[in-house]
């Protein structure tokens, strides 16, 4: 029997919704101890060690300058870099900050910002190199198990980057942009969700971020007809993927 | 064969000998969204529908199915085929939808055959409906697959006012009415059948030269529609493709699938299973180190709607039944009928 993979798993700027997603494997997750080796994990574990990891999951944008001390040493330790989330894949959320002076935001926040020592948030691929992202806010539990398996079998994992459209009509669903005038952004988020939202009736919020290869600028035009104002528009791609390529334009860079 | 004529009220008899065999599949809500699901009750069947989000397809080549398990003991590999079994009656299919079935037919039992998808074909009764209130979206008329229909089916129906014409395609189909004493089809009838034929075509706005459409398509591999449409500008008013790939899942003859495997925790055992997919997704054209054949989207929705007019894997003929699904849902608004006019084959 080979030794089991040493795994580690780390948070950086997030809510810490993707480690939980992991924790909620449950049943699976007892399996898991069998397969993989946890080194690392401060969220569940007492005794950490930080000598090398055969796998690292990365939750978590970087915001401040220890922060990108902190992910290089991380990949210099690590064989295989996971961007676990949004978050660590392009900023998420936090980076909706970067669209406002930093010191407004902080004055939003703190009383006193003479310890802040913040920055714009980006994912983690700015600074290091990332060997597989898992999409989502946070990723579904299916594309962490299909990651550990194919870890283990050493092959590519399945992880499908087309629209949510796609799952959507796999459930035999009634699309809600074509048929309810409703601003689903489901055509250029990446699918990985099971389309949860439009299948009970609400709008993608494009919490998976862009799919391969999306056609932002003519979703845009779609809400726009719709009649919604550009404020709007830019909103929704900002929530979730405003620092990525794909969504820059219409995010308002 | 004979043809008898059922009162509307009264469809739940018919409803009751078809359950008695099977389990029945028909569309549950009226209207553009409907759907095809199990009928329990006469009050669940809505034979006044348009159309479907997905087409009937999906009982024969559904969105996802695990095809067989595996696994490896003592050094030994062993599979085991998941079968279905399952008697299915599907009422209230429209003409364009059972010429799609055909055409599938043909594919997977063609060269190389598809033990799956001729199982699930075999186990199924087909009670067909004429089209008498065609969708703005249809243009079955110019494919030859409507709006109403002479063959693909074991009982046929036909909405002729306050009755329905029941017509035989099969011995099946006989067997299922026997002792039924329904009223023999008369004259007349017939002669309502033919009438409403008539009113229906008349509803049918879009059209395709189909006869044409693949040569036509042929000719024009590098038309700038084809740019218009993958990256700016649109065409007849469209935006350009989105890529989300709606038009081919909805599309009751693209077939496309990927296989993949599902391994258990063991590493010792799984599932191979299959899911449809679309040429308009960028990953369909992927190859082993990151090569893609089709990377811009010009050339994913060239190859798809070059399939669809008959030029690409379907062969020369056109794999469209014209029912008008792929217009309906696209976000962008894209007409297939208006993109083979934009290159001379309306
Ligand atoms: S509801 Fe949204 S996700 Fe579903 S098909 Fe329509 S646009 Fe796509
Ligand atoms: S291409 Fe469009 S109109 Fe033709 S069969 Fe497919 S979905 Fe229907
Ligand atoms: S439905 Fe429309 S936007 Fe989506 S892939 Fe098809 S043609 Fe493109």
């Amino acid at each position: 029997m080979n030794k089991k993979p040493k795994m580690a798993i780390f948070k950086f700027t997030g809510c810490a919704g993707c480690q939980l997603e992991f924790l909620h494997l449950e049943d699976e997750f007892l399996d898991l101890l069998d397969l993989f080796d946890i080194r690392y994990w401060k969220m569940i574990k007492r005794d950490n060690d930080e000598k090398e990891w055969d796998i690292s999951l990365v939750e978590g944008g970087i915001s401040t300058p220890r922060e990108i001390e902190e992910i290089k040493q991380i990949r210099k330790k690590t064989k295989f870099l996971v961007a676990f989330g949004d978050c660590a894949i392009g900023g998420c959320i936090p980076s909706i900050r970067n669209w406002t002076p930093q010191m407004e935001v902080e004055d939003y926040v703190y009383p006193d910002t003479s310890s802040i020592h913040s920055m714009k948030v980006t994912g983690i691929g700015e600074y290091v190199k990332v060997d597989e992202i898992l999409k989502g806010c946070p990723p579904h539990r299916d594309t962490l198990i299909e990651l550990f398996k194919s870890a283990l079998l050493k092959i590519r994992p399945r992880l499908r980057k087309h629209s949510v459209c796609v799952e959507c009509k796999f459930n035999d669903n009634e699309c809600l942009l074509t048929s309810k005038k409703m601003a689903c952004m489901g055509p250029v988020i990446s699918a990985g969700c099971g389309a949860i939202c439009p299948t009970l009736g609400r709008v993608c919020e494009g919490c998976f971020g862009p799919m391969s290869n999306p056609n932002a600028a003519a979703l845009a035009e779609i809400f726009k007809d719709m009649g919604l104002n550009d404020k709007d528009i830019k909103r929704k791609f900002r929530k979730y993927a405003g620092m990525s390529p794909e969504f820059r334009m219409e995010a308002g860079h | 064969m004979d043809a008898y004529t059922i009162e509307k009220k009264d469809m739940k008899i018919l409803l009751k000998r078809f359950q008695e065999d099977y389990k029945v599949f028909g569309p549950i809500k009226p209207g553009l969204e409907s759907k095809f699901d199990e009928i329990k009750s006469i009050e669940q069947l809505h034979l006044d529908y348009i159309s479907t989000v997905l087409p009937p397809k999906k009982f024969f080549h559904p969105p996802k199915e695990a095809m067989f398990s595996y696994k490896i003991e003592k050094g030994r590999f062993t599979s085991k085929e998941i079968k279905q079994n399952e008697k299915i009656l599907i009422i209230g299919i429209h003409p364009c939808d059972v010429y799609a079935l055909l055409k599938l037919d043909k594919l997977f039992s063609g060269d190389f055959k598809d033990p799956y998808y001729q199982n699930r074909r075999k186990n199924c009764v087909i009670v067909a409906l004429n089209c008498v209130k065609p969708s703005e979206y249809s243009f079955c008329s110019s494919m030859n697959t409507g709006p109403f229909l002479d063959k693909g089916y074991d009982i046929l129906l036909t909405d002729i006012g306050t009755k329905y014409l029941i017509e035989l395609g099969t011995k099946t189909g006989e067997k299922l009415i026997e002792g039924l004493n329904l009223k023999k089809a008369t004259k007349d009838n017939y002669h309502e059948k033919k009438r409403r034929l008539e009113t229906s075509k008349k509803k049918i706005k879009k059209s395709m030269d189909a006869l044409k459409i693949s040569r036509i398509a042929q000719k024009n591999l590098h038309h700038e529609v084809w740019f218009d449409l993958g990256e700016c500008g649109g065409v007849a008013g469209s935006l350009p493709c989105l890529s989300c790939g709606s038009c081919t899942f909805v599309c009751p003859t693209c077939y496309c699938y990927d296989v993949y495997d599902t391994v258990d925790f063991s590493l010792k055992s799984g599932t191979r299973n299959r899911e449809l997919d679309s040429c308009q997704l960028l990953e369909y054209g992927e190859v082993a180190h990151g090569g893609n054949f089709r990377k811009d989207r010009k050339d994913r929705i060239r190859h798809w709607m070059l399939c669809k007019f008959g030029v690409a894997a379907g062969g020369s003929n056109s794999s469209c039944v014209g029912c008008g699904r792929c217009i309906r849902v696209c976000p962008s608004k894209i007409d297939i009928t208006a993109v083979a006019k934009a290159i001379g084959g309306g």
